[in-house]
């Protein structure tokens, strides 16, 4: 493999204390690909979170093993009422004309620093992979340089996803990375012109070992307990997910805590407070440990272009519960057998309650996971669909230094 | 050197924020710190809403930070519609301080007015400083160079043509045969390219008229865009566009937003670029082909006369163009279309081809109405401006000048009229419609007293 020049991957976060999928497939590809031998650049924000935008890190350039660091301030200069205004219009599925997209997408976080660093050093790059579509920095920063950038999109069917906005970026970049075939049928259906594409998938790092009574020691954690991990917010079903657990558990009686980590606010309702556990920010041990020691993970969001943590929670040995109107999910779990879905809060407490009276065949039925992942997304057969899709679509010859 | 550049700018779909990152580009490529000021929320630095009352005095507080402001200058940038006497004199008197507070100031003029640029008014007096406060001004072609000395009445010495291409570089490697390929066009045909925006101004249907007749296995015509805004007008003239290509054999309408690659892409591709435009001060389009060294056919408005490169075809009407496009592809014949099977034809399918024919004879003004039944077009007499031939030469030349220098203002009245009969006509019950409506309506007659 023909290694020469520098790739550089550009999530909107990066660091400790971001969360999100698309920021830590790309963390792990740029780490991968450059203990593969690449010069590897991250450029980024200086921010940690994704509402406020608000600039933690120092802007500047760090080294972090084998990866230089490139931070660059983000900006938000108006109240965003204007994207709001438009973000409702959108959702709503409202027509919004070409403008107001474009009002929309630029009343948001923006780049100016990161945008002009790729102004005048595109060149020196051989590709440059931008991810998820939704950022200003992808969507902004992909168009000053096609014919060397790689998108990789984490698209589902949200309202957004469907506007003329990106026809561009879908259809003109110089090649798409997918998570999933149900990603990539999505981006067909949307954009017929779909530029160069390709499933690379996404690695699951393999813990050498689990920990799950050290987790329960460490956060003194007694009795069974479910398990979310992720941002707790709207887009990703939390509050429905909490909804549906209050229900299922006064209805069905459960002996379940629900243990949540990551960010975002918790917010449970009144009759189960005593039963959710929110842990906030954890390590990627913590969390393995976690999903090791529970008895199933839950995944409400229907939005969903890979679904990592489910794949974790496989590796651990966990079953999944998750929520069936996600293609992305429903799909990993028809190939695995290694989980339940639900469509309704009737359903998903039919599904608890499978969990609560049958421990035995709800282990059973987790066990298939692990051989799945392991088969399928193994970190280095994702490096090499990476690799061989630059080779092919940005040969060294054409590329930068 | 410490650059400030005023512009609209990317991310914004805009021909005018294009050239300037390519100018931005260049210039840092060249060792200058530059910094970019934008009207609207945007990939630039600075981001100041120019139409607004303190939008000008906010641009002068800024403006001394840098050696140089550069204004990439556009009058939507920074007067509100109607531009009435009142707002001449905030925009005249903020950018005068704005200038004034700077230490050097080039302005790239794009288009501009000239409404009330001579009167004695404090609006055009001040406009007037504000222009003359300026230490260089450049334009694209020495029209815009002659109009503009004459309305600001500046020294024409000091208002630069520049090439409208100067910062442009190519973006494509390809050969002709690689982009075609790439593109799935055919190999071996002569290959018309219209690409921009679709907007009535640019006149792609011209070119799609021009096109006409010409034999479809030996030359296509491809027009390449997207709309720029979703305004009623625009989708109007697209839907139009649409129809007309729709019913022209060999002419295709790629509907998309072109990337910088995919632009240049589609001009290495093509055999010869069509500039079809009804109104345009200077063309990006051209001055990219220019690059390739594409073959030009452009029609003699604005400066493009003075722009495009030596070689290039220019016509002055719509017969012109055609000719020229037949002569382009070597085809140089006026095709002539039989009429067969005479002796078995009566006289309705005799009327049938002929309106069959005229509907899709492309006359330019025909779009939307070029859609109707043939029926209904025949009750929507077309609007048509007077012809300007006339039996003695020097009308003729008259009647032209007299249309060139009106047309601009009333081409668009005669497109809204045949768009407002159009759709009058589609709203007219037909004769069926009104047999079929008879039954039920009269019962009610018969009920109504006296």
């Amino acid at each position: 493999m023909d290694r020469q020049g520098t790739l550089a991957f550009v999530p909107a976060r990066y660091g400790e204390g971001t969360v999100g999928g698309a920021e830590s497939v790309l963390s792990d590809l740029a780490h991968g690909l450059a203990g593969r031998g690449w010069e590897v650049e991250i450029l980024t924000t200086c921010a940690r979170n994704h509402y406020t935008w608000e600039n933690e890190f120092d802007p500047g350039t760090e080294q972090v093993d084998d990866v230089v660091i490139r931070r660059f301030p983000a900006v938000v200069s108006t109240p965003r009422s204007e994207r709001a205004a438009i973000g409702g219009a959108i959702e709503h599925g409202h027509p919004v004309s070409l403008r107001d997209q474009q009002r929309w997408m630029n009343d948001d976080m923006r780049v100016p620093e990161m945008y002009h660093h790729l102004v005048d050093e595109a060149s020196r790059y051989r590709a440059i992979v931008f991810a998820p579509y939704l950022f200003w920095p992808a969507f902004a920063c992909s168009q000053l340089v096609p014919e060397r950038t790689i998108l990789m999109p984490c698209l589902h069917d949200e309202p957004a996803a469907s506007l003329e906005l990106f026809s561009p970026i879908f259809t003109g970049v110089r090649g798409l990375w997918f998570l999933s075939e149900p990603e990539m049928a999505l981006a067909e259906r949307l954009h017929p012109d779909l530029a160069p594409h390709r499933i690379v998938g996404a690695g699951v790092r393999v813990p050498d070992r689990y920990d799950p009574e050290g987790f329960r020691r460490r956060h003194k954690i007694d009795g069974r307990f479910l398990l979310y991990a992720g941002r707790r917010e709207g887009a990703k079903n939390w509050e429905r997910l909490l909804e549906g657990f209050a229900a299922a558990t006064i209805h069905a009686n459960l002996p379940f805590y629900l243990v949540t980590m990551g960010t975002g606010d918790v917010r449970p309702p009144s009759s189960i407070a005593d039963r959710v556990i929110d842990l906030g920010y954890c390590t990627n041990e913590d969390r393995d440990d976690a999903l090791a020691a529970a008895d199933a993970y839950l995944q409400p969001s229907q939005f969903e272009s890979f679904s990592l943590t489910i794949l974790e929670a496989w590796l651990a040995g966990t079953l999944v519960v998750a929520n069936g109107q996600s293609e992305v999910v429903s799909w990993h779990i028809e190939r695995s057998g290694a989980g339940l879905s639900y469509l309704d809060n009737a359903e998903l407490e039919e599904c608890l309650r499978f969990i609560a009276q049958e421990p035995a065949a709800a282990q059973k039925i987790a066990a298939s996971g692990r051989d799945y992942v392991l088969t399928n997304y193994r970190t280095d057969d994702v490096l090499d669909r990476v690799e061989a899709s630059i080779a092919d679509w940005l040969p060294a010859r054409d590329g930068g230094s | 050197m410490r650059i400030l550049m005023v512009s609209i700018y990317p991310p914004v779909r805009d021909g005018i924020a294009q050239y300037a990152i390519q100018e931005v580009r260049a210039l840092r490529a060249a060792g200058h710190h530059v910094d970019v000021c934008s009207p609207e929320p945007s990939a630039a630095h600075f981001h100041i809403d120019l139409t607004s009352k303190r939008g000008p005095y906010a641009l002068a507080k800024l403006v001394g930070r840098y050696d140089k402001v550069i204004i990439q200058w556009h009058p939507a940038i920074f007067y509100n519609v109607p531009v009435t006497s009142a707002e001449r004199r905030r925009v005249a008197l903020g950018l005068l301080i704005a200038f004034r507070r700077a230490k050097s100031v080039d302005v790239r003029v794009h288009e501009f007015d000239v409404v009330g640029a001579h009167g004695a008014g404090l609006a055009s007096t001040l406009t007037r400083w504000m222009w003359r406060s300026t230490d260089r001004i450049t334009v694209h072609t020495s029209t815009e160079q002659h109009d503009f000395s004459a309305a600001y009445e500046i020294a024409e010495s000091k208002i630069e043509v520049i090439d409208h291409g100067v910062n442009f570089t190519r973006r494509c490697s390809a050969t002709r045969a690689e982009a075609r390929e790439e593109l799935g066009l055919p190999d071996d045909s002569y290959i018309f390219l219209s690409i921009g925006f679709l907007q009535a101004h640019k006149g792609f249907d011209r070119a799609v008229c021009g096109y006409r007749g010409l034999d479809p296995r030996r030359a296509t015509l491809e027009i390449v865009g997207s709309l720029r805004v979703d305004d009623p007008e625009y989708v109007w003239y697209v839907d139009g566009l649409r129809d007309l290509v729709a019913a022209t054999p060999g002419a295709t309408l790629h509907e998309q937003y072109v990337t910088d690659n995919a632009f240049d892409l589609w001009l290495v591709a093509c055999d010869a670029v069509v500039l079809p435009y009804r109104m345009i001060w200077s063309s990006g389009v051209g001055a990219r082909a220019e690059l390739y060294g594409r073959q030009l056919i452009a029609t003699r408005v604005g400066g493009l006369e003075q722009q495009v490169p030596e070689g290039t075809v220019l016509v002055d009407d719509d017969e012109e163009l055609a000719t020229a496009m037949r002569v382009a592809c070597g085809q140089s014949e006026a095709p002539k279309v039989e009429w067969t099977n005479l002796e078995e034809a009566d006289q309705p399918a005799i009327q049938a081809e002929i309106i069959r024919r005229a509907a899709s004879s492309g006359s330019a003004n025909r779009i939307g109405v070029a859609s109707l039944p043939a029926e209904m077009r025949r009750h929507v007499p077309l609007l048509e401006l007077p012809a300007t031939a006339s039996t003695r030469a020097t009308a003729t030349l008259l009647k032209k000048i007299v249309r060139k220098l009106t047309g601009w203002e009333l081409n668009p009245i005669v497109d809204r009229v045949n768009e407002l009969a159009a759709a009058v006509a589609l709203a007219r019950p037909t004769v069926q419609d009104q047999s079929e409506a008879a039954p039920s309506s009269t019962p009610n007659q018969e009920e109504l007293p006296g």
